[in-house]
């Protein structure tokens, strides 16, 4: 998997590319870990991400909880087999998805 | 092979011992020779010198003058016999005589040298012996039957002729030693102008056999020879001996200690800290020693992380098989209830996974049916499985509504889940005798349902949030009915999303195939079909996630 970060401001969107699963997670989540400290608004960019396992979503979701006390957090680009799980899953209801 | 190093050393230093022997004794004698030889070259001079000191001026120039003339005359004996008759002339001759014997010499002689005849001279003419320039006026050789009389020609060696016309015209004696091989072994002769008012007047030459070059020479080569051998030999027995101290023996000792660390089980080399060189090879040999005791405390290291690794594993083993054994695994559960035909598996993939399924009788008409996976894997996904697993079951006991039970366990599991994990379930109440099924989903993938006499297919159930996410989630109940030889099938993410080697998912779609292929089969059959098929799709390509699968089978009794 490929992940790309681009700040600007306190803005940071970060685009993934591949399959987010258990043996790729654990590299996103560490990186989040330390990049995330003056961001007011995290954008992810699912525009090239083919899949998402249970333990991707585990990461969007802390992330989530994470930014819902310091800003916003919204996924873009969200295509269509993306999108079927975030809904199998639930998660359509707690996430933005433009 | 490990006399190599001393073999090689001590060669090299025979070879130089050698040289520098040989260079000593070749310069020595050198040396040697020359002095000898300046010595008789001197020697002769002298006695040329004195010699021609046996002259009187007038006859010097008279006897010389007379000497031409009788060379040119057709018949000399007349005027020869006035000379050789003379007393004085005979009495010179005793001198000379008497000085030869007394110097050692071979011959000393007197002569003038035709200067025109002596540089015109051809090969042949020397050769054919008819190019005679010098004239002689004296001869005392030691064998006085070879002596050349008054008047007598002889002829000059080829090497000399520049020598003898040099001297004549400068009156100076030749630079150049003249040395020849006599008869008697190495001679040396002396050329020696007699010079009166800056004309040389004649010559007198002198021959002395260098009888102590003979002698001294092999004298002295003997013994420099055995002198210089005996410090070659001295001096290479120290170098030698002090290499193998200082150099080879604490090398080899090195060597040897190295080759035992390694065949006796790593045993430190004590005897390394005895080199104290002070120099690279205590250095070497500290370095050494400091690996040796580096690389057991690796080993032990290694052993340790080893074993802890190895403990870890088997404990892990342990709680795979404890997850394992938690998932109702005796087939069929419920052996009265002849109607119900359930059959369930889990084929986890090589880590502990977090898939679980659960079924069991709430009363006698009612079957709880779990199908659920926890987000991740590994230990963390494993321990919130557990705990998920016994909410699940423990809520179910006092609450017949799927959703109070969904909205209850989210609740419990958000008490404390820093770490955002989650679970995703679908959980249904069946009622045995009707089929009614009350069921409610956490996120989880859409059941298959089989009617009476169709084949499965999808049921997109309306879904909530998976359990875990956030505090106070609401779920919606939804009700189904399980007819007569219709069968509810249940299973987590691991079975559509079985991955082949090109990336292709296996899907819905083969899943609904795979099942529909044999509409009477039983939930075993059934499980198994599926199973085959994913095993076929997927190929080679390893398994990332855990199969998990349930079938529930009413069947008409």
């Amino acid at each position: 998997m490929d992940m790309n970060f681009k700040n600007a401001g306190n803005e940071l969107t970060v685009s993934l590319a591949g399959r987010l699963d258990t043996t790729t997670s654990p590299e996103l989540e560490k990186e989040l870990s330390t990049k995330l400290d003056d961001v007011g608004s995290l954008i992810f960019d699912f525009k090239d991400l083919e899949y998402i396992s249970s333990a991707g979503l585990r990461v969007v979701l802390a992330t989530q909880k994470t930014m819902n006390k310091k800003g916003s957090m919204k996924l873009i680009n969200v295509n269509n087999n993306i999108l079927e799980i975030l809904e199998v899953t639930g998660m359509t209801d707690i996430l933005t998805i433009e | 092979m490990k006399r190599r190093l001393a073999i090689k050393f001590n060669s090299i230093l025979i070879l130089m011992g050698v040289l520098i022997f040989l260079v000593t004794v070749g310069i020595g004698g050198y040396e040697y020779y020359q002095s000898i030889v300046n010595l008789y070259n001197e020697q002769a001079y002298q006695t040329a010198a004195m010699a021609s000191t046996f002259f009187s001026d007038e006859q010097l120039y008279d006897w010389s003058e007379t000497a031409f003339e009788v060379s040119k005359m057709e018949d000399p004996s007349g005027e020869i016999q006035k000379v050789t008759e003379d007393p004085e002339y005979v009495e010179i001759l005793d001198h000379i005589r008497d000085l030869r014997d007394s110097v050692d010499a071979n011959d000393i002689f007197v002569f003038v040298v035709d200067t025109e005849v002596l540089n015109n001279y051809t090969v042949e003419a020397h050769d054919a012996g008819t190019w005679r320039p010098m004239i002689y006026l004296a001869d005392c050789y030691r064998e006085s039957e070879y002596d050349f009389l008054f008047g007598d020609t002889g002829k000059v060696a080829y090497d000399y002729i520049g020598l003898m016309d040099k001297a004549i015209k400068t009156g100076e004696k030749p630079t150049e030693k003249i040395i020849s091989d006599g008869g008697f072994g190495n001679n040396i002769s002396a050329m020696y102008p007699v010079v009166r008012d800056g004309k040389t007047v004649l010559m007198v030459g002198v021959e002395i056999p260098m009888v102590l070059l003979e002698r001294d020479l092999k004298v002295f080569m003997i013994v420099t020879l055995i002198a210089a051998a005996i410090a070659t030999a001295i001096l290479l027995l120290i170098t030698s001996v002090h290499f193998a101290r200082s150099i080879i023996s604490p090398i080899k000792m090195i060597s040897s200690e190295a080759g035992n660390f390694i065949e006796n089980e790593n045993q430190i080399s004590e005897k390394l800290k005895t080199v104290k060189t002070k120099d690279e090879i205590q250095t070497l040999s500290e370095a050494l020693l400091k690996m040796e005791i580096g690389i057991n405390e690796y080993i032990d290291n290694l052993t340790r992380v080893t074993a802890e690794k190895e403990r870890i594993g088997a404990e892990l083993n342990i709680a795979t098989q404890i997850q394992a054994d938690m998932l109702p695994c005796i087939f069929p559960p419920f052996p009265e209830k002849k109607e119900l035909d359930i059959y369930a598996s889990m084929t986890p993939a090589k880590e502990v996974g977090g898939d679980f399924y659960d079924f069991f009788l709430l009363d006698d008409d009612h079957l709880a049916l779990v199908m659920a996976d926890v987000s991740g894997k590994g230990v963390p996904a494993a321990l919130f499985m557990v705990i998920s697993k016994t909410l699940i079951k423990d809520q179910a006991q006092s609450c017949r509504s799927p959703k109070t039970i969904l909205e209850t366990v989210n609740n419990q599991l958000n008490e404390s889940n820093a770490q955002s994990m989650f679970v995703t379930v679908w959980l249904g109440i069946m009622e045995i005798s009707t089929g009614k099924l009350v069921a409610a989903n956490a996120g989880h993938e859409y059941p298959l349902l089989k009617g009476a006499d169709g084949g499965f297919e999808l049921i997109k159930d309306k879904h909530g949030m998976v359990l875990g996410a956030m505090e106070d989630l609401k779920y919606k109940e939804y009700e189904l009915e399980v007819p007569e030889n219709g069968c509810l099938f249940l299973y987590t993410d691991g079975v559509p999303e079985a991955t082949d080697d090109q990336n292709n998912m296996f899907g819905t779609d083969r899943l609904l195939e795979a099942l529909n292929e044999d509409p009477g089969a039983d939930s075993t059959t059934l499980l198994k079909n599926v199973k085959k098929k994913v095993d076929e799709f997927v190929g080679g390509a390893p398994q990332f996630d855990d199969l998990t699968m349930l079938a529930v089978r009413r069947v008409k009794i």
